[in-house]
């Protein structure tokens, strides 16, 4: 730095020669000024017991629903189920029991033979159970009831051997007695 | 001690921070003159300088929370007057520092010879009768002190420019000083 400009720097404060009109400019600055900020009093809502009992009831209301509806599904489905059930057992049970009030009255047939058939229904009878439970259960009610008709058919078709065969035999009886 | 300095009208600052319309009103009293003399010799026209003084002041009051204390509030105040009033110029195209072969000036410049001390009226007198190019580089050199770095990031300009810039202008005012 020179002589020069060591002198100007160091009489810088002989540079601001003009004043400026103070009350002119702060009037014009003043209405601009963005006024004092005021100190916003923050409520945090979560915070106070009354939301947060509130809150739980409302949380409590919401798990309430969601298991009810779920709940009121479920039995939906059952009804449901059961109808198809009582309709299944009301076709297939009178026509089993039937058959095997023929099968019992059946004079042709022992006694071993009659046990034998009737262990095995009961057998099939059990069978029912489990998927009588199973239905309640809910697991897919539509292969439940599928296989509660196929138990049902399975009895009949049984029976139906059964018959047949006492039938058959009757005939050849006949047959022999006719032959002789 | 830089700290300190740092901290130069700390309570004011803080306060106008808050929107205290006294601390307010002091701190623009304080540096209201320095900053008004900041404009005029930048814009040359009383009234321009006059807005542009309002414009700064509502502007620092108003983002006053972006003010860190990473220099003094009077410097960062004079920032704010300085860019306003190189935009101001701008707008009125009256534009910054004329470029023009300045690697060939940079090297005669080495050569210069030292510039005697000046009486401080005559170089007031001098600086007006620049074009407006140098007369805008001498204001921030010699008078607001800024280093060519900062004087190439107000006037968008490399700092090697703001030299050479510099360098043609302060010759050109001693011969100016030199005939007053």
């Amino acid at each position: 730095m020179d002589n020069f400009e060591k002198n100007i720097r160091d009489n810088k404060a002989l540079f601001d020669v003009h004043k400026a009109d103070k009350s002119k400019l702060w009037a014009n600055i003043e209405p601009r000024l963005e006024s004092p900020k005021q100190k916003v009093k923050t409520i945090r809502l979560w915070n106070t017991p009354v939301f947060k009992v509130a809150a739980t009831i409302i949380i409590a209301l919401g798990v309430f629903t969601l298991i009810n509806t779920r709940l009121n599904n479920n039995s939906e489905q059952n009804n449901f189920a059961s109808q198809e059930l009582s309709d299944i057992d009301m076709h297939y049970k009178a026509l089993v029991a039937y058959q095997v009030k023929l099968v019992k009255n059946n004079t042709q047939l022992s006694f071993e033979e009659k046990e034998a058939f009737l262990l095995f229904m009961d057998e099939l009878d059990d069978e029912y159970e489990v998927l009588k439970e199973e239905l309640q259960k809910d697991l897919d009610s539509e292969r439940v009831l599928e296989a509660i008709v196929i138990n049902y058919k399975k009895r009949i078709e049984l029976i139906e051997n059964l018959l047949n065969q006492i039938n058959s035999s009757k005939k050849m009886e006949s047959d022999d007695v006719y032959m002789l | 001690m830089e700290t300190n300095i740092l901290y130069t009208h700390k309570e004011l600052v803080e306060q106008s921070k808050l929107g205290d319309r006294n601390s307010q009103y002091k701190l623009y009293e304080l540096y209201v003159d320095a900053m008004y003399n900041v404009s005029l010799r930048m814009v040359r026209i009383k009234e321009d300088a006059e807005d542009i003084v309002q414009d700064s002041f509502v502007e620092a009051f108003n983002k006053l929370d972006s003010f860190k204390y990473e220099s003094t509030f009077g410097s960062w105040l004079k920032r704010i007057i300085i860019n306003k009033s190189i935009n101001h110029l701008k707008k009125r195209k009256i534009l910054a520092t004329p470029i023009e072969d300045q690697m060939y000036r940079i090297k005669a410049e080495e050569n210069e010879e030292e510039a005697p001390q000046m009486e401080i009226k005559k170089v007031i007198k001098g600086i007006r009768l620049l074009p407006a190019g140098y007369q805008q580089i001498i204001n921030l050199y010699l008078i607001e002190g800024y280093d060519h770095i900062e004087i190439g990031e107000i006037l968008n300009i490399s700092s090697s420019t703001s030299k050479s810039q510099y360098h043609r202008a302060k010759k050109k005012l001693i011969e100016i000083v030199k005939t007053l």
